[in-house]
């Protein structure tokens, strides 16, 4: 084709062009289109509404925070391109689908508001440049559903299934070639009209696909041409239309139940669960029922795409555990959608019971009523789902191996892209397990009882908690009150021998620099993290409670700790009970200690460091950077970083109070440990007692406990200030 | 089936026992209390019989105004109701006595066969399920790890140095738990609150009819020496050098050979 007079002014084009009578036909179809999505959503709620029970927690509220999550997370896709070849897969179809959407929108508004008012805008340099976008757009979702067939279907990465075997559904590929099949009839479209129009309208060399397509087509006659293009422009609609009434049918539904779950997402501190609040007269606790999840729990599992982001990363998962968090969404979801025929018919029955008894006069209900009569006719010709026996939840549907396997690590919450909220409804069960049923674990029993007698999951004599002290100079708060800090150890740095290094190295810190601080010794609690997440929210509580009664009892205010767990519970769980602090982690006022010039670090330590970030510090709380700023301020000491690290970091496979538990097969810490050791690094750094122990675990595993060490950075730290001699091990036989 | 489970609250096995400078006794503050390990399998015990017969399980425990909480976790794991003995002249019992108050209790109630622990971790007497059964005139089998109930009779397995008695007794009679009977139950929330509201009686000697007279008493409660540092053999450098020390030490100084 040659480009002949060529004039910028006077571009644009005939909206329905070769399709000028087609338009009352494509407004009744878009209507149905319309009406059958707006149908199938409603069905859904149906659903979601009729199982789950009332969500306790606000998801209205302050929408400013929730407008920007959505924008953010939903529009630009944030958490979806931190992920990048999948980001990129799908941020190239929905912006592509974005874009075409608005242009669409455009047309529309150009054929039916702007021309007849004579105010037409799709002309000129600005019909060009919407031409050449609309085409670029096109041109990337085609790009993206290539990339994503081949994902799907040619590479198949593990994630996209679980244990190497895909779980595609067959409405996966329906997607996928549906858009595909739109935009490709939209390029033809396209292309027969320019092949037609192209001497009259040279300009549309900017719609370079179906200017290039055309080119191909060279030869075509016209009347061909024309017959074909109103053949395309028909398929093209029923395929674009079909599209809106297949997404509430489909995984397409995650256009609508996405975007919503991040504007419902918490906006609570990260791993908050909501505590139980009245054990006198509640009849059950926790989750045993698919009824006992709250609607909004539901709604999350058809939030999810089953893309697989939050079990690339489960240390259960990787360690070849039968928890794959993916898994267990989709468990629930096809589950309550075994129990949504039930449970929909036990809604309507006791809304008809209303309105047949007048007591109901609402005009929702009324229409609900009515609706109810269409699904009624509708529901005659939908297939009977075949009937399932009676499953259990918790034991069949997700069993107790999958149940028990969570480390609470957060990964897959912290990685979601659909903002689903895994780790509370595993709480949730675990509660029902343990409070309703007490069928747990039994060394975990015997954990829990240790924290009923003495207050320490290890059951060491309450009375002992202050012993690590004793020769330091370190007064209770009963002996002096009227100190800036207190430090509240922890279990273990009390009780366990590794730990108790760590409390000492960070109390001799804050006496070097001069801070002023104090323990509880024999009146400090264990902080009850493990009871919490391990689903004994009622020794929990109890645990909270008395720690609470205790520091309130001092006026404690400024809270100084070196467990995670315990900076966690004090920080964001405490304030449901009436203990409000200000609580720090000892990386954190190290950092501050050092900055403040409070403390020199002199000497060195080691060579090469690799630090492991614990997940109730990263993931949980967000320090990354003071624990990494601490080790680079000691002198000469590099740092390594392990591939999976910050937000991606992987769990020591303690957390949760997995601490406590058996761990059959591969074990986690084993598995973190080989990552810190390709480092190369002689040391591996924390700053949590429970990676302490597991890291050194993880060390004598791979025989490498005698060339490479893990320390804690308080240990690191203390070193470094070069204020104490370091004996050599004494010879009892010498002296 | 009625079924009796006695119980003691004893302190619990990490706390820090330290005798009254007097002698008297040990001092009670800061100890906490729990339910003697003993008796738990023993409470086990009832419940699994329950479960399996159905019928009903009575605590009995004799002891202070703290031992309710005991009795409330008996209850908690699932027991009906309780009987809790408190009078100030039996907090001194001795075994007998002890046993005395107990089957003043239990002779009222209607009952197929009786739990107790083999022994208090406390006192460590293991007097009191003999005792009791003697007071009521019914069989007695100590040390049970296994127990099996048919009709009217048992089968309790009893382990001895070597081997493992197996004997059969009619019922009612007394069982003694030890370990290895069971694991016991933690309890559930809705046991907890239950049990809040399961009836306890509360009766004191004159009720029962028994004086609490003790025929033994505790003279004195000493503590024991302060266990002396260990020794570290240096003499010679040789494992033969180090050996021959150790023997000599072990003949001369400790005296065990």
């Amino acid at each position: 084709m040659e480009l002949s007079h060529f004039k910028i002014g006077h571009e644009g084009r005939e909206v329905f062009w070769n399709a000028e009578h087609f338009e009352p036909f494509l407004f009744f179809f878009t209507f149905i289109a319309l009406v059958i999505f707006a149908y199938g959503l409603y069905r859904r709620w149906l659903i979601w509404s009729a199982i789950g029970k009332a969500e306790p927690e606000d998801r209205k509220s302050n929408w400013k925070v929730r407008l920007k999550n959505l924008v953010i997370d939903g529009l630009l896709q944030r958490k979806v391109l931190q992920d990048r070849y999948p980001g990129i897969m799908h941020a190239l179809i929905f912006f592509g689908f974005l874009l075409l959407f608005f242009g669409a929108a455009f047309d529309a508004t150009e054929f039916h508001v702007a021309e007849p008012l004579g105010f037409a805008f799709l002309t000129g340099k600005f019909y060009l440049f919407f031409s050449f976008l609309m085409d670029l757009a096109g041109l990337a979702i085609l790009v993206g559903v290539f990339m994503a067939l081949d994902r799907r279907y040619l590479s198949k990465p593990d994630r996209l299934g679980y244990r190497g075997k895909p779980d595609n559904t067959p409405d996966d590929a329906i997607a996928l070639l549906l858009i595909a099949g739109i935009v490709i009839t939209g390029f033809f479209i396209e292309a027969l009209r320019i092949a037609v129009t192209w001497q009259q309208t040279p300009w549309e060399v900017w719609s370079f696909v179906g200017w290039t397509l055309a080119s191909a087509l060279n030869g075509i006659s016209e009347p061909t041409a024309r017959a074909l293009h109103k053949g395309m422009w028909w398929v093209h609609t029923f395929l674009a239309l079909g599209f809106i009434a297949y997404i509430p049918f489909s995984r397409l539904l995650h256009m609508i139940t996405t975007p919503a779950n991040y504007y419902m997402a918490t906006l609570r501190p990260t791993g908050t669960i909501e505590p139980i609040r009245d054990f006198e007269n509640a009849e059950s606790f926790g989750v045993g029922t698919i009824e006992e999840f709250t609607w909004k729990q539901l709604f999350d599992s058809d939030a999810c795409t089953r893309c697989g982001r939050c079990q690339e990363g489960c240390p259960a998962y990787l360690t070849g555990k039968p928890l794959s968090p993916k898994k267990l969404i989709q468990d629930i979801k096809t589950y309550w959608l075994e129990k949504a025929p039930a449970a929909i018919q036990a809604k309507k029955e006791e809304l008809r019971a209303k309105m047949a008894a007048g007591e109901e006069t609402d005009k929702c209900a009324k229409v609900l009523a009515f609706l109810d009569k269409i699904d009624q006719a509708i529901d005659k010709y939908v297939p009977a789902r075949p009937e399932t026996g009676e499953k259990a939840l918790v034991g069949e549907v997700i069993s107790l191996d999958e149940l028990w396997a969570c480390t609470n690590c957060m990964y897959c919450m912290e990685n979601c892209s659909a903002a689903i909220e895994h780790v509370p409804k595993i709480i949730g069960m675990r509660q029902y397990k343990v409070l309703m049923e007490a069928d747990f674990a039994p060394e975990l029993q015997l954990t829990y009882r240790n924290m009923e007698n003495n207050s320490n999951p290890w059951g060491v004599g309450s009375h002992l908690r202050g012993e690590w002290a004793k020769d330091l100079g370190i007064k209770t708060l009963a002996e002096d009150p009227n100190v800036e800090y207190l430090f509240y150890v922890g279990c273990a740095g009390s009780f366990d021998d590794r730990g108790k290094k760590v409390s000492i190295a960070f109390a001799k810190i804050l006496q070097a620099a001069g801070v002023s601080f104090g323990i509880l010794g024999s009146e400090e609690g264990c902080c009850g993290d493990s009871a919490m997440r391990g689903g004994n929210e009622y020794l929990y509580q109890s645990l909270a409670q008395a720690n609470i009664e205790v520091m309130n009892g001092y006026g404690v205010k400024k809270i100084l700790t070196i467990c995670p767990h315990g900076y966690n519970a004090l920080k964001k769980d405490y304030p449901h009970f009436g203990g409000n602090y200000e609580v720090y982690h000892h990386t954190e006022f190290i950092a501050k200690l050092i900055s403040e010039r409070k403390i020199k670090l002199k000497k060195s330590v080691a060579d090469y460091v690799t630090y492991h970030d614990s997940c109730f510090l990263g993931r949980y709380n967000d320090i990354y950077d003071e624990p990494r700023k601490v080790l680079k301020a000691v002198p000469g000491l590099q740092l390594l970083e392990m591939e999976r690290n910050l937000a991606k970091s992987f769990c020591c496979g303690a957390g949760g109070a997995r601490m406590w538990m058996e761990e059959h097969g591969e074990r986690i810490n084993d598995a973190r440990a080989k990552q810190a050791i390709e480092t190369g690094a002689q040391t591996i750094a924390v700053g949590c007692p429970f990676c302490l122990t597991m890291m050194s675990d993880g060390l004598k595993t791979h025989g490498k406990d005698e060339t490479m060490n893990a320390l804690d950075i308080a240990e690191i730290v203390w070193k470094a200030m070069d204020l104490e001699e370091e004996k050599p091990p004494v010879d009892v036989c010498k002296t | 089936m009625n079924i009796i489970a006695c119980v003691k609250q004893v302190p619990d096995t990490e706390a820090q026992i330290k005798v009254k400078a007097d002698g008297s006794g040990i001092d009670e503050g800061g100890i906490k209390w729990v339910m003697n390990p003993y008796d738990e399998f023993g409470v086990e015990e009832a419940l699994r019989l329950k479960e399996k017969f159905g019928g009903e399980v009575t605590i009995v425990c004799l002891g202070p105004a703290r031992a309710m909480e005991t009795i409330r976790t008996a209850l908690a794991m699932g027991a009906d109701k309780g009987i809790h003995i408190d009078d100030p002249a039996l907090y001194e019992a001795d075994s007998y006595a002890t046993a005395e108050a107990l089957a003043a209790a239990i002779k009222g109630l209607p009952y197929d066969i009786i739990f107790c622990g083999q022994r208090a971790i406390d006192d460590d007497s293991g007097q009191v399920g003999s005792i009791l059964a003697e007071l009521l005139g019914i069989p007695v089998v100590t040390m049970v790890t296994k127990l099996e109930v048919e009709g009217n009779s048992a089968k309790a397995t009893r382990p001895i140095e070597g081997a493992q008695l197996v004997i059969s007794t009619s019922l009612p009679c007394v069982i003694t738990a030890t370990k290895g009977l069971n694991e016991p139950r933690y309890a559930s929330l809705p046991g907890i609150m239950k049990a809040k509201k399961k009836p306890v009686d509360i009766k004191n000697a004159a009720a029962l009819g028994v004086s609490g007279a003790s025929k033994a008493k505790v003279v004195k409660f000493v503590p024991p020496p302060a266990r002396p540092p260990g020794k570290i053999i240096c003499a010679d450098d040789t494992p033969e050098g180090k050996a021959a020390e150790l023997v000599k030490l072990l003949r001369e100084e400790a005296k065990v050979i």
